[in-house]
């Protein structure tokens, strides 16, 4: 995204080599096969399991990155010092039983982590997964209900043109969803059919066309010009 | 030799006709120095930047829990650039959250590269690129505490984002943040509309750093990219009238 033109250095070069090259790849192998000589397919799946790896490294540094980051908290007693503390704990505890107990387990077969760790870590780890983690996370999740009303209650007010039409279209679709609200009128049910099925529909295509578009000439742009 | 994949035949034609109408319509905006539509909110994303350094408050930025092959993040990506370099320029001081540690890597450069070009390297600090968590509510969780703990005057968070969108906004908005929201994603866009002072709505996200840049080529390209939505609308109506009137020679040629 410069935006002053420069002269490409030796190494902007290189990568601008190796970014059109693999990208043009990848949009080759997408239309294009070549039977008999090479399994292009082949090649493309080869490559993207070498994402993996490089995933894997990443993650390493993500956890040095979080490492670093909540130590720096602590040893500067910061005011949420004590959630770091926490959290580190919760990081690494976890991080040993998984290795040690769990679907994802190193040494199924006990060949260096005695047979009696790892049972004496089965039922914390499934204690730590279960009863804990999945519960956090349910209950993050759940609170999406609450934001969900607020977010409706300010979108539902009739300030424009245009907010009054999303309140009437919410609220038909609301009532076509309600079972009272059928029972009283059935047409409701068809009205929502209808605004999901048309305009809603269209609304999304649209949306999705001009994304579709967009990120051609964005692809297009990065394929062809480093840096940006 | 080649051989053209089935069915994805009508998809390379239309790819280049498309590319042909990008390219042109790039070459006489460049040409006649065309000016393009404004996205807005986007001209304001410098002074929101310097009010957030005025009140000596962080500005937040997270590119959502895409991973760095999600077009979106990608996107993301390009407009951090924009931000991180002004933040530098007006020390503003930044904090970016990751969910996807390919991300964290990628955002970390970018940021630390913003300080290093204005020859400010020591000022950058470590937890100024926070990796948080892959797991969506953990990164939610984590994203909420920060606006919650460290209230940022403004929250970009454009990208990839699902569920945990509305969550990020509405804390964002219990906490009077200034926020601009980007997705191409349908499902979440009317959260961001709800919540958010400014929204990139599908493509604008795209464009958005075209727009922000100076550079005319740029800008050009965002005509570019409005006749390639010129052709896909001429081809919807064609397709529409043609079915209408019981013709079916279009959906026979795009199902090649």
């Amino acid at each position: 995204m410069s935006a002053d033109k420069k002269k490409m250095t030796r190494g902007e070069l290189g990568l601008q080599i190796i970014i059109f090259g693999l990208g043009f790849f990848y949009a080759i192998v997408y239309y294009v096969a070549v039977p008999g000589i090479v399994d292009l397919q082949a090649v493309s799946d080869q490559l993207l399991a070498y994402i993996t790896v490089v995933l894997t490294a990443a993650f390493a540094i993500g956890i040095i990155n979080l490492t670093r980051v909540h130590t720096i908290n602590i040893k500067r007693k910061r005011a949420t010092w004590r959630y770091s503390v926490v959290l580190l704990i919760s990081l690494y505890v976890m991080a040993i039983f998984s290795m040690i107990a769990s679907p994802f387990e190193l040494d199924p077969n006990s060949v260096v982590i005695p047979a009696s760790v790892i049972q004496f870590s089965t039922p914390i780890w499934g204690f730590l997964y279960y009863k804990i983690l999945v519960n956090i996370n349910a209950s993050i999740f759940s609170l999406l209900g609450f934001f969900i009303a607020s977010a409706a209650y300010r979108a539902f007010k009739a300030r424009s043109l245009e907010s009054t039409i999303l309140l009437v279209a919410g609220l038909l679709v609301i009532l076509g969803q309600a079972p009272i609200a059928n029972l009283l009128w059935p047409g409701f049910g068809i009205i929502r059919d209808w605004i999901l099925a048309f305009p809603n529909t269209a609304g999304q295509r649209g949306i999705l066309i001009g994304a579709a578009l967009g990120i051609v000439v964005f692809s297009v742009r990065r394929l062809f010009r480093y840096p940006w | 030799m080649f051989e053209l994949i089935p069915g994805r035949t009508s998809e390379v034609v239309l790819l280049i006709i498309v590319l042909i109408a990008i390219y042109q319509a790039t070459r006489l905006a460049s040409k006649r120095k065309l000016k393009t539509r404004g996205i807005p909110g986007l001209e304001r994303i410098n002074e929101w930047i310097r009010e957030a350094a005025k009140l000596n408050r962080p500005v937040f930025f997270t590119p959502g829990t895409g991973s760095t092959g999600a077009p979106d993040t990608l996107a993301a990506l390009a407009l951090l650039e924009y931000v991180a370099k002004h933040c530098v320029e007006y020390n503003a001081s930044l904090i970016v959250a990751n969910s996807d540690p390919q991300v964290q890597q990628v955002t970390e450069d970018i940021v630390k590269s913003a300080y290093v070009k204005a020859g400010r390297e020591k000022e950058f600090a470590t937890d100024m690129v926070r990796y948080i968590s892959t797991r969506q509510f953990a990164y939610a969780a984590g994203v909420m505490g920060i606006l919650r703990r460290e209230k940022p005057a403004v929250n970009f968070f454009v990208g990839d984002f699902q569920a945990e969108a509305l969550q990020i906004a509405e804390t964002g908005r219990t906490e009077a943040i200034y926020q601009i929201g980007g997705t191409t994603n349908p499902d979440q866009l009317p959260f961001f509309a709800t919540t958010c002072d400014q929204t990139l709505i599908g493509e604008e996200l795209y464009t958005a750093t075209g727009f922000l840049s100076s550079d005319p080529e740029a800008i050009s390209e965002l005509v570019g990219s409005d006749a390639g939505k010129m052709l896909a609308i001429l081809l919807i109506l064609a397709g529409a009238i043609l079915v209408t009137f019981g013709n079916s020679i279009l959906i026979s040629i795009l199902g090649l």
